[in-house]
């Protein structure tokens, strides 16, 4: 098991790169974004605790008829677009990633006082610092595979790619209790509530991709569009 | 009175909360939605028209720009935090009765799930358009909506869901309300909600957009 800490500083999260995430060019959001993004982000290290690991498994076995990956004993639905894409998988990488509950309990509370449009950037602010923690971590983990000779492909989660989120209870069954402070409720949510959690394949004959996202149809998924190299 | 009307609507649908507010730019230092409206009161201009004309109208605008995908969700909520500063002034002729809402919308993100952005989106351009909303928050059972029901009859639900795993919550919410209530009209929505799952569920409107709501409430009581 692999466990990071990461400070924010070190993940060089941009203005241009939340100002994308909420819907706007890179540097043509309108007046007052840019200056709340900029509040935001000069002191959002003070409401991040990061931190994240995951779980190396070569026990595993895909039964593709019926779109299953089995690791150990546990086996996961994964649906038809994320098998077709870890099926030649030689070992399962399975991942959690949290940003802690401060930032998401921050925007919370301004939204609660009527501060909406603060609270919004920082709850954007907040899944593109979780996101670029899992990027890190993913490319630390594609640099050691790249060594022995491996591959490595896109990360998916439970609740994406037709995957249904109730799987994720089967995906903590991996962690440890507590593992980096993150819980998961009846209804598979996790909290904090900007964490993200799911599995990597690792191989000779897999890929990372660029776009995976024209390998499904799902118009309203949050990664849509969104480049996932590093 | 015409001009005053066109400037709060214009106020809504740019954001321009107040005096104070530095944006949008081009308006710096000119009054906003809150000073207009007081303006419009003190002219002895109908609160309902300020409500329909002004704050309605802006409100709507900014609905059908977001639908379109001419603004996001900052704007909507720089837009609506400008209508709710305005709409302070019109709460006393609510009050007294000189105002009427059209009618009142309970809504809540169901149970098990605590997203509340997209329902907040949807209150806000519904309370805009002049309509009472009653917010019950996130992780709301069934329980609750029948008992706000009872308390507010007449009134419609909407339940939003984020995860695909609490869209399956709605199905059970719509069938508890029906069961108490089965003319009362339920609107869904959320990321992972389509029109397929609607009709399963047997909720009334699904709209993948605040404004679809709107228009479909509005028909409701033309």
């Amino acid at each position: 098991m692999r466990h990071y800490k990461i400070e924010l500083d070190n993940l060089n999260i941009t203005k241009s790169q939340i100002e994308k995430a909420m819907g706007f060019e890179s540097g043509n959001s309108p007046d007052p974004f840019p200056d709340l993004i900029d509040e935001v982000l000069d002191i959002a290290n003070t409401y991040c605790s990061i931190e994240g690991g995951y779980v190396l498994r070569d026990d595993i076995n895909f039964d593709l008829n019926n779109h299953k990956l089995l690791v150990g004993i546990i086996d996961f639905y994964a649906k038809k677009i994320v098998i077709n894409q870890i099926k030649k998988s030689e070992k399962i990488a399975l991942f959690l990633c949290t940003a802690g509950p401060e930032i998401g309990e921050w925007s919370k509370k301004l939204m609660s006082e009527g501060e909406t449009f603060k609270g919004y950037i920082i709850d954007v602010a907040g899944s593109e610092i979780v996101e670029s923690a899992m990027d890190r971590i993913q490319n630390t983990l594609e640099e050691e595979m790249n060594d022995r000779g491996l591959n490595i492909t896109n990360r998916y989660s439970p609740g994406y790619c037709g995957w249904n989120v109730s799987e994720q209870q089967k995906l903590f069954t991996f962690f440890p209790d507590d593992f980096c402070g993150v819980k998961l409720s009846d209804t598979s949510l996790m909290y904090p509530i900007k964490s993200v959690s799911g599995i990597i394949g690792i191989g000779k004959e897999v890929k990372r991709k660029n776009y995976p996202c024209k390998l499904c149809d799902d118009k309203n998924c949050i990664y849509r569009g969104r480049r996932f190299t590093g | 009175m015409e001009g005053l009307l066109e400037k709060i609507a214009y106020c809504v649908e740019f954001g321009k909360i107040n005096k104070n507010a530095p944006y949008p730019p081009d308006m710096k230092d000119q009054d906003g939605a809150d000073e207009l409206t007081k303006q419009a009161i003190d002219q002895g201009i109908n609160a309902d028209e300020i409500l329909k004309k002004g704050l309605v109208t802006g409100m709507e605008k900014v609905g059908i720009k977001f639908r379109e995908n001419k603004v996001f969700v900052p704007q909507v909520l720089m837009s609506a935090k400008a209508m709710s500063t305005a709409m302070e002034h019109l709460k006393p002729f609510f009050q007294s009765g000189d105002v009427k809402r059209k009618g009142t919308f309970i809504i809540g993100t169901v149970a098990g799930d605590l997203h509340d952005i997209g329902k907040n989106l949807v209150a806000m351009m519904i309370e805009g358009n002049g309509w009472e909303v009653i917010d019950l928050g996130t992780d709301v059972k069934s329980e609750k909506f029948i008992e706000t029901l009872r308390s507010y009859t007449g009134s419609y639900i909407g339940l939003s869901a984020l995860l695909t795993t609490t869209m399956v919550n709605m199905e059970k919410i719509v069938k508890d309300i029906k069961s108490e209530k089965p003319d009362i009209k339920i609107l869904i929505g959320g990321a992972p909600v389509n029109e397929e799952f609607r009709e399963k569920i047997g909720a009334d409107f699904y709209s993948p957009d605040p404004q679809g709501a709107v228009e479909y409430l509005n028909k409701l009581i033309a």
